[in-house]
């Protein structure tokens, strides 16, 4: 029973739209050209967006609804919105005359109204409205975009969906890059001039033994101690563990925390240092008093830096059964 | 060794004349290394010990099946082998697709054996393959060594080889794979170049560039030697060290073995097309340069030469630079993409080649996964590559490089942990044979007589050519006096004989409990600590084998393709080559969409039996549910439109398998397939997934299209023979409804009548 005013609204609109038809659709056309947008988008407002998706439809619209303003914050929109400005324009330079499909953005600044009739509490939201052919409800529910964050080429997934969802094949071509080419060029050309110029001071120091030393044994106790694990899979530097204390051990024998991994590394290279001091630095000191104690010393650090290491693997991995006194974990 | 050498070794203080008991010392370095490879192959045999002889993993059971062929049909059908059993409908160009090697290592031992009447069966060299040849590796990382050092450091070097986890977890016995023959390669291979970078020598490049072929025809790593060996070359010639000798070695390692490396079907080309292989080419250029303008320099008055060099060096830079950019434009070089960019842009793979990134060895490794692959060595490692610094000659530039190079792939990737090890071991004995060559002496230093004491050891100290020039090299700028206290001597010794011990017991306890499981046969304890065999694989294979028809297709996840070919010996769809990346899709989709749509795929790929692992109620982790996101994940990568990771989530982000689970997830095909009937398992309402420690719905789901053909006895192998077309040309569905005593809809029967059962008790109501 409240099929029947519904029915008769839609046929009392549907009477006027056929009227205006032609027109809705110059209309939106112009808009287009007129407005202050990206070329090739229509900028919407509540009301903008009524005319254009009242059914019936002669032609499919893509409608981005955003929230651009500042004010909420939105980085993805703010993201998304380049994408898709490349997307409208792509499709805007191909065909003058938007062929029957139309870009649209609704900032949800000029209108609440739809977001609220629509229940959106989250931007940004692609979808599109296919034209209506037969009078079905079905055919009037519009196409969600199953947005992607991490896309990092959302225009050509935007566009793949489009030519799959519509009859309109819609290319990207993405404008090419200028400005890195000409900061390429122009770093290349700086590095080179730099190190020409710089060549005679740096010589000396790029000859230098210790200094390649230095960089190569960074280099492996950086890799190591699992620093590409932690660049690969983001891990936090500690976290925040229960009571309120800090954990910087992670549990487990396949996971790290930041801390922990330099925590190793530095052992390692105590335990390195303590190895090279022992085989290259005391045979060469002078005094035998001197020599015995640093030898008891750096031995007491190896013992102790590697029982240490001992706990702290086993730690890691709690049925490890080996342990090396003093530290007995 | 040589004499002159041993004399200054403090070691060979022990004996007051060196060269009287240089026999002693040979025969003792003989029975040493034949301990080390004897202790290198027993402690890979636990996994026989405890199990069987029986080849583990995946990846073997494909050289296995393989190895047998060959034996069978001999070299030349092997090397023109169609493989018309696996990738169904495709099949696969296996000759021409796989790395020989170790299939021909295998081989010509089987037939070695046969000829000196030994008839041993194949299996049994297959599974100690890998064991026999770390005997091998330990010599050539001993060879490798005596060169970096003196043969004390060799032996260590080779002991630590035999039994550094990082090594055994790839080579126990039965892990029939390419790295069981591959390390021995680049380990001697190496050996070798560096035997031709000191030499100059021919000959030595010759023969290195043999192993390098050898290399090329067993393991896709070799790539790993085409880029060290130019790279060390390449770091010689900016360091100024350019000399005739390397130029030979270069040379001849080159051009001999890209040769050679291009007999290789699998390899073919790709040594002057892809961008991996562009280092040694573009490095062989250069040397072919510096030789040239070496040779103008004794030719051509210095000033002349100069602008002549300037505009040499100018002229080829532009026009290499223009060739390389024109050939990668054009597609003659391939771009920079694949497996081994993946090395470099550590996201790539993860964005592109789902595939890859889906293998947990190709995952990035965590510290603890060093130690305990490496234990003491990791700590010694650093240490051993500074002491490399303290003389460089040429060869010491090698090790530098290779460990940088190596620390790097090995922390981007866990399965490159193997190509560390090497280096480690050698680096390692450097530093511990240091330590001990100090520490060890006999003769302590007189404390009265300082100055003439320090004089002496000054001129006893090791003086290779170059250490004239340690270029004020930390730490080694005072004389070598030596060590004066005994008791100094004994600590450190004391120590370090605690260390090794520990290193010892450590690398005991890794293998006994990480590396020696065959996964094919999983093992638990009881209660009572007795062991008890999970043989779940073997029973399903084996029922495959017994009670299926001999040209029967299985569709699995790609994983168990080469087990199902090689136990059950029956077609798969798809196995763990990987090299058609649709097809695998296809199986993907098949799991991940439901009723209607997978069975549209297996009938048109003519499947007639369906294979899931699942591990809910053993709580075997390694199952197809905790895969299923990869395989969705791939699917998707091909048919976007069809398969969405998304729809397998939660609302709220989670992948459920309970009453939670979405309904993309429960009318999946591997939902259906993993939880069909496992309610019946348990009291109503109870039924439970160990792996995922979730309560499952009451409602078991149904299959209308597959049947059930058989369930191993902890579950984890299920196995579903997909239903013929119905007799009376029904679908599936409401023929399934029909037999449940449901009565068939008349119109709206179809594919659209699954709720059909109950529309028809709506009419008969009506």
């Amino acid at each position: 029973m409240r099929l029947l005013p519904l029915l008769a609204t839609v046929a009392s609109l549907l009477s006027v739209t056929v009227a205006q038809k032609p027109h809705k659709y110059t209309t939106f056309t112009e808009l287009s050209a007129s407005n202050k947008g990206t070329r090739g988008t229509v900028i919407l407002n509540d009301q903008l967006f009524n005319e254009l998706t009242l059914p019936p439809r002669n032609y499919t619209s893509v409608v981005l609804f955003t929230a651009l303003d500042p004010r909420f914050g939105c980085v993805l929109c703010r993201d998304f919105q380049g994408e898709y400005d490349l997307v409208a324009s792509n499709w805007f330079r191909d065909h003058p005359k938007h062929d029957g499909l139309l870009f649209t953005v609704l900032d949800f600044s000029d209108g609440k109204a739809t977001f609220q009739k629509l229940g959106m509490s989250t931007a940004p939201i692609l979808m599109l409205f296919p034209p209506t052919t037969t009078g079905s409800p079905s055919e009037h529910m519009p196409l969600k975009y199953d947005m992607n964050p991490n896309d990092p080429s959302a225009a050509e997934s935007v566009a793949r969906w489009l030519s799959s969802q519509t009859k309109h094949a819609v290319k990207i071509t993405r404008p090419f890059n200028y400005v890195k080419l000409f900061t390429l060029i122009f770093g290349l050309v700086g590095t080179a001039t730099l190190s020409k110029l710089a060549y005679p001071y740096l010589a000396p120091v790029m000859y230098s033994r210790n200094l390649w030393a230095a960089l190569s044994l960074v280099a492996v106790l950086l890799f190591t101690s699992g620093h590409m694990f932690n660049h690969i899979r983001k891990v936090p530097y500690v976290v925040q563990g229960r009571n309120g204390g800090v954990s910087y051990i992670a549990g487990g024998f396949s996971n790290q925390f930041g801390l922990e991994t330099q925590i190793v590394a530095v052992v390692y290279s105590v335990l390195a240092f303590a190895t090279i001091a022992l085989c290259l630095k005391m045979p060469r000191m002078e005094s035998a008093g001197k020599q015995k104690v640093a030898v008891m010393a750096w031995n007491l650090v190896l013992l102790v830096l590697f029982s240490f290491l001992m706990s702290l693997f086993k730690m890691k991995n709690g049925s490890y059964p080996f342990f090396l006194p003093p530290l007995i974990a | 060794m040589a004499s002159p050498k041993s004399q200054q070794k403090p070691t060979s203080t022990l004996f007051k004349d060196p060269a009287a008991t240089e026999s002693v010392r040979s025969i003792l370095k003989v029975l040493i290394l034949l301990t080390i490879a004897a202790a290198a192959v027993a402690s890979r045999l636990f996994s026989v010990i405890r199990f069987e002889s029986i080849i583990h993993e995946f990846d073997p059971w494909f050289n296995f099946r393989a190895s047998k062929y060959l034996v069978k049909h001999g070299f030349f059908d092997f090397w023109n082998w169609f493989d018309d059993r696996t990738w169904y409908p495709l099949g696969r160009v296996t000759g021409g697709t796989l790395y020989p090697g170790l299939m021909v290592t295998s081989g010509a031992i089987w037939h070695f054996l046969r000829l000196i009447s030994f008839p041993v069966d194949i299996r049994n060299i297959c599974v100690l393959l890998a064991p026999g040849f770390s005997g091998l590796t330990a010599y050539a990382t001993y060879l490798f060594t005596a060169e970096m050092k003196d043969s004390s450091a060799g032996l260590l070097a080779a002991a630590f080889m035999g039994i550094a986890p990082g090594y055994i977890s790839r080579s126990v016995a039965g892990s029939y794979d390419n790295e069981a023959i591959a390390i021995f390669l680049l380990v001697f291979t190496f050996y070798l170049w560096i035997k031709a970078a000191k030499l100059g020598s021919a000959m030595w490049g010759g023969l290195c560039a043999l192993f390098y072929f050898y290399m090329v025809s067993a393991w896709g790593g070799y790539v790993f030697i085409t880029n060290l060996i130019p790279l060390h070359v390449f770091v010689l010639i900016l360091m100024g060290r350019y000399s005739g000798r390397i130029y030979v070695a270069y040379s001849s390692w080159y051009a001999l073995g890209t040769l050679a490396s291009m007999q290789i079907p699998f390899v073919g080309f790709l040594p002057i097309r892809t961008s991996e292989h562009m280092a040694a080419l573009g490095i062989f250029g250069l040397i072919q340069l510096v030789a040239f303008v070496d040779f103008l320099r004794g030719q051509v008055p210095t000033k002349q030469f100069n602008t002549l060099l300037r505009a040499i060096v100018i002229l080829i830079a532009v026009v290499s630079f223009v060739g390389l950019v024109t050939l990668t434009v054009t597609g003659v070089i391939a771009p920079w993409s694949g497996r081994f960019y993946s090395l470099w842009d550590t996201g790539y793979a993860k964005i592109h080649i789902p595939i890859i990134a889906s293998v947990s060895e190709h995952q990035p490794t965590a510290w603890p996964s060093f130690f305990f692959d490496l234990n003491f060595l990791i700590w010694l490692f650093p240490a051993g590559v500074y002491l490399c610094f303290r003389q460089l000659r040429d060869e010491h530039v090698f090790i530098i490089v290779y460990s940088v190079m190596s620390s790097y792939f090995a922390g981007v990737m866990v399965r490159l942990m193997l190509t560390l090890t090497p280096i480690v071991c050698v680096a390692a004995a450097i530093a511990v044979s240091s330590i001990l060559d100090a520490y060890l002496a006999i003769d302590s230093p007189d404390d009265q007589d300082d100055e003439s004491d320090a004089k002496k050891s000054k001129k006893k100290e090791p003086a290779p050519p170059t250490s004239g020039s340690t270029g004020g090299f930390l730490s080694s700028t005072a004389p070598f006096i030596g060590i004066y206290s005994v008791t100094s001597k004994a600590m450190v010794v004391g120590s370090f004989t605690v260390y090794l011990i520990l290193f010892v017991l450590h690398c005991t306890w890794v293998t006994s409990n990480a590396y020696s499981s065959p996964s094919v046969v999983l093992a638990s304890r009881m209660p009572d600590g007795s062991q008890h065999i999970i043989d779940d694989f073997r029973e399903a294979y084996y029922w495959l084998r017994k009670n299926t028809a001999y040209d029967a297709k299985i569709a699995s996840w790609w994983d168990y393709g080469y087990q199902i070919g090689g136990m059950a010996d029956r077609t798969t769809l798809v196995d763990n080559n990987t090299w058609n990346n649709t097809h695998i899709a296809t199986v993907g989709k098949v799991m991940a969409s439901n009723e209607e749509v997978s069975y549209e795929i297996l009938r048109k790929h003519e499947v007639d039996y369906v294979l899931v692992i699942f591990g809910g109620l053993l709580g075997y982790s390694g199952d197809d549910i905790n895969k299923f996101l990869w395989m969705v994940r791939i699917a998707e990568g091909v048919w976007p439109q069809e398969v969405q990771e998304r729809k397998f989530f939660t609302a709220r982000g989670e992948y459920k398998i309970d009453h939670e689970a979405t309904d993309t997830m429960k009318n999946s095909m591997m939902y259906k397939m993993s939880y069909y009937k496992y309610t019946t398992m348990f009291p109503p309402g109870q039924a439970q997934d160990r792996v995922r420690g979730a309560k499952l719905p009451a409602e078991g789901p149904v299959l209308h299209t597959v049947e059930e053909a058989f369930t191993s006895e902890n579950w984890i192998v299920r196995i579903y023979k997909v239903k013929d077309l119905d007799e009376f040309g029904r679908d599936h569905f409401s023929a399934t409804a029909f037999d449940a005593g449901k009565k068939k809809t008349g119109k709206k029967g179809g594919l659209a009548g699954r709720g059909s059962g109950k529309k028809g008790r709506r009419l008969v109501r009506a």
